[in-house]
């Protein structure tokens, strides 16, 4: 070869050496919609906080993994995994058949269940009792789908909004009878405001949260999963719930 | 339901599960748009003249300016100086929890108050909102257009002995709207796509529905381009309606 | 002879600028007084104080014994009394011929609309334009439209008639036909102020002429007084220029 093809090829093989050092390590986009305290939620210092913030960054810590946390609204919040604006998901995301036919699930960091939020008066015990009763939800949440099953899909008595704090806003405001959510969100805001009390429905199934990654991307899954595992194993885990929840982490599965 | 494909990818059966929303939707999206249209009118029309009020003489004229002027401008300058959708949320969690409570409304309390906030709440916020909104905007298009009219035309009906009320009902105002049917017509449209807004607040319009899908299937492209397909329908009806009241209008006029 | 108008003083400042800076003047019924003088002179703002178009900033002005400028007085009964023509017309785009001339009769002297038909269609035939009766303003020469406005003020049954330079605007051809219907209403024995550039129409139509500048009237008389003895420098000068 002569003199401009040698430069021209060792320029190339320099940035191909560069791009993938870089890539191995490149910083993982983590999306997490930050108004579902006490999982994820912006403290005065506009600090993104919270179990699943913590969660994540005992994960990153024991993969090696590069990360930054990324406040996206909720309504958008798999789309942007998909078009790759974020590279994973940690955000109170419930592991279900649904979601898996589209997405990737780490194993479960959490154990949770629906919770009914409700005025302190209200006579409601149970799911059933909320028939012909305005419910507030989190649109496509797990409440959503939870009321959607239980009353209709397209029940005009379902109110739907884009976050937590709204839908509890409209619950103190008597503009819906009740609100259903995930009993770490909905036990943090009922305590909150002193004229809401919560309803344990005992036929809410036991469910859990997971990482969510792009449908196949396996290599981040499989860093995903070694780094929970590690985080479980040495009891970063149980500190983690006890710091949040003030009480003993239950044991999680493995899948 | 059996997956409908359009295309092959556009996924035509989750349109079709929740056509009720879509439909339910629609029917109130042409209502608040409606409505407020009309409201938006006639109270711009009376916020245009108040910004105008004079007197020949004393104290009259100070009545005028401080009683009427002053405050419409102030009315005007703060519904158009922040954003429709802060106004949304600043009536709905504000201002009508004030008035409509169960517990300590200045308007109505107790059980009426429950009923009316849960079946109508976010009914009255969005209609209330837009309708301020409209006002102002409209008034200055009532503003501009009446002082466009020549002046020759006010001073030969005062001079023939009419009042200033009688001048303004039949010189004045009926010139004047022939000249403000274009930018009312622009402004109805943008009400019509302003209405969106409200699914903010859980009313189950147009957009609502769409989001609800949205955030059932996490898929984007259908639920939001069938409403888009649905608001664009309804603007080019709202546009040849105002194209039809522009041609009936028209006689006669030749400046 | 009856007062019908009297000026005491009347002055009128544009802010800092005065416009008129005194002026008195009495006109009894039935007279035609045409008032002449310069662009800047004042004429049509002193027109337009008589009937309270203009404000007053100091001075009097009253018709038929009513202060104009008195907040107390009703304003619109005395306008009703009052017909005005302007340089431009001011007729109402939206509205046929008929419509123009009957609005303020059946709104304000509550005619029924027979009546005023029958009187539209009296003072169109008055004033040569009854084919015109349902046509619009757009539709007419200005000519035309002059005389459709002199119509529609006449249809008030006003007592006095203010003109203000109702043929400025107009093509010379068409001059001849409104000046024409102004004075067959002075040979009636209308009482009729007209601010004019006609100066043709004052010699052979005014009882009385008045010559203003800067803001005073400099000098009153008989048209032959004004146009064949003007007494003053200015009178002179003035009329040295457009005669």
């Amino acid at each position: 070869m002569n003199l401009l093809s040698k430069i021209a090829t060792s320029i190339g093989i320099f940035t191909l050496a560069v791009g993938s050092l870089h890539a191995q390590n490149r910083e993982l986009v983590v999306g997490s919609s930050a108004t579902y305290r006490p999982f994820a939620y912006e403290n005065p210092s506009k600090e993104i906080v919270g179990y699943d913030v913590d969660i994540i960054k005992a994960v990153a810590q024991k993969s090696g993994l590069q990360i930054k946390i990324v406040n996206t609204p909720w309504t958008g919040i798999f789309a942007a995994l998909n078009n790759g604006d974020v590279d994973l998901v940690i955000s109170g995301v419930t592991i279900n058949d649904k979601r898996k036919q589209s997405y990737d699930f780490t194993m479960p960091y959490f154990e949770a269940r629906q919770l009914i939020a409700v005025q302190k008066d209200s006579p409601v015990k149970a799911l059933k009792d909320l028939a012909g009763k305005k419910i507030g939800v989190v649109t496509g949440s797990t409440g959503d789908d939870t009321a959607s099953r239980e009353f209709g899909k397209t029940n005009p008595d379902i109110r739907r909004f884009e976050s937590t704090p709204v839908v509890i806003s409209e619950l103190v405001n008597s503009g819906v009878d009740a609100a259903i959510g995930d009993n770490g969100v909905i036990a943090f805001r009922a305590q909150e405001h002193k004229q809401l009390k919560t309803v344990n429905d005992p036929s809410f199934p036991k469910e859990f949260f997971g990482i969510v990654v792009k449908q196949g991307n396996k290599a981040l899954l499989d860093k995903l999963n070694a780094g929970l595992t590690a985080v479980k194993a040495d009891g970063s885990y149980a500190q983690i719930y006890k710091k949040w929840f003030q009480a003993e982490a239950p044991v999680l599965p493995a899948q | 339901m059996d997956q409908l494909l359009w295309f092959g990818w556009f996924r035509a059966d989750i349109i079709v599960e929740y056509a009720v929303l879509f439909w339910r939707g629609l029917q109130m999206t042409i209502l608040v748009t409606l409505i407020c249209i009309v409201q938006g009118t006639v109270l711009g029309l009376a916020i245009g003249m108040a910004r105008l009020a004079d007197a020949r003489h004393a104290p009259a004229r100070q009545l005028c300016h401080y009683a009427l002027r002053w405050p419409a401008t102030v009315y005007v300058s703060f519904f158009r100086g922040t954003p429709l959708f802060v106004q949304i949320l600043l009536i709905h969690f504000a201002l009508l929890p004030l008035f409509i409570n169960p517990a300590d409304g200045l308007l109505i309390s107790g059980e009426t108050a429950r009923n009316l906030k849960q079946n109508y709440g976010a009914f009255m916020s969005g209609v209330a909102a837009l309708t301020l909104n409209a006002g102002a905007y409209i008034s200055e298009i009532f503003r501009a257009g009446i002082q466009s009219i020549d002046r020759g035309q006010t001073e030969a009906s005062r001079s023939l002995g009419l009042s200033f009320a009688r001048t303004m009902y039949h010189i004045v105002l009926p010139q004047a709207f022939r000249r403000m049917l274009p930018p009312l017509g622009n402004n109805a449209i943008s009400l019509l796509k302003d209405s969106s807004l409200i699914s903010a607040i859980g009313l189950a319009e147009l957009a609502y529905a769409a989001r609800t899908v949205a955030g059932a299937y996490s898929r984007y492209w259908e639920p939001y381009l069938a409403i888009s397909l649905m608001y664009w329908v309804l603007t080019l009806a709202l546009a040849y309606a105002i194209k039809k009241l522009e041609a009936r209008y028209g006689r006669g006029d030749s400046r | 002879m009856a007062e019908v108008i009297r000026v005491e003083g009347l002055t009128k400042r544009f802010g800092s600028l005065a416009v008129l800076q005194g002026i008195d003047c009495v006109i009894e019924s039935s007279e035609v007084v045409c008032v002449i003088g310069p662009s800047g002179s004042g004429k049509s703002t002193f027109l337009r104080c008589l009937n309270g178009l203009e404000e007053a900033s100091g001075g009097t002005v009253r018709v038929h014994g009513v202060s104009v400028h008195d907040p107390r007085t009703d304003v619109d009964a005395l306008r009703a009394e009052i017909g005005m023509v302007f340089q431009r017309f001011n007729l109402f785009p939206h509205r046929t011929v008929l419509e123009n001339i009957t609005l303020a009769p059946s709104k304000v002297r509550r005619l029924s609309a027979t009546q005023a038909r029958e009187r539209a269609r009296e003072l169109l035939a008055k004033v040569g334009l009854l084919d015109k009766i349902d046509a619009y303003p757009n539709q007419l020469s200005g000519g035309q439209q002059q005389r459709v406005a002199i119509a529609r003020a006449l249809a008030m049954q006003p007592r006095i008639m203010l003109f203000d330079e109702p043929t400025s605007a107009l093509d010379p051809e068409l001059v001849g036909e409104v000046l024409a219907v102004m004075q067959t209403l002075a040979e009636e024995g209308m009482t009729m102020l007209v601010v004019t550039h006609e100066m043709g129409f004052a010699r052979q139509v005014a009882d009385r002429v008045l010559f203003m500048d800067e803001g005073l009237i400099v000098e009153t008389g008989t048209p032959a007084d004004i146009f064949d003895r003007p007494q003053q420098e200015r009178t002179r000068k003035f009329l040295s220029k457009v005669l």
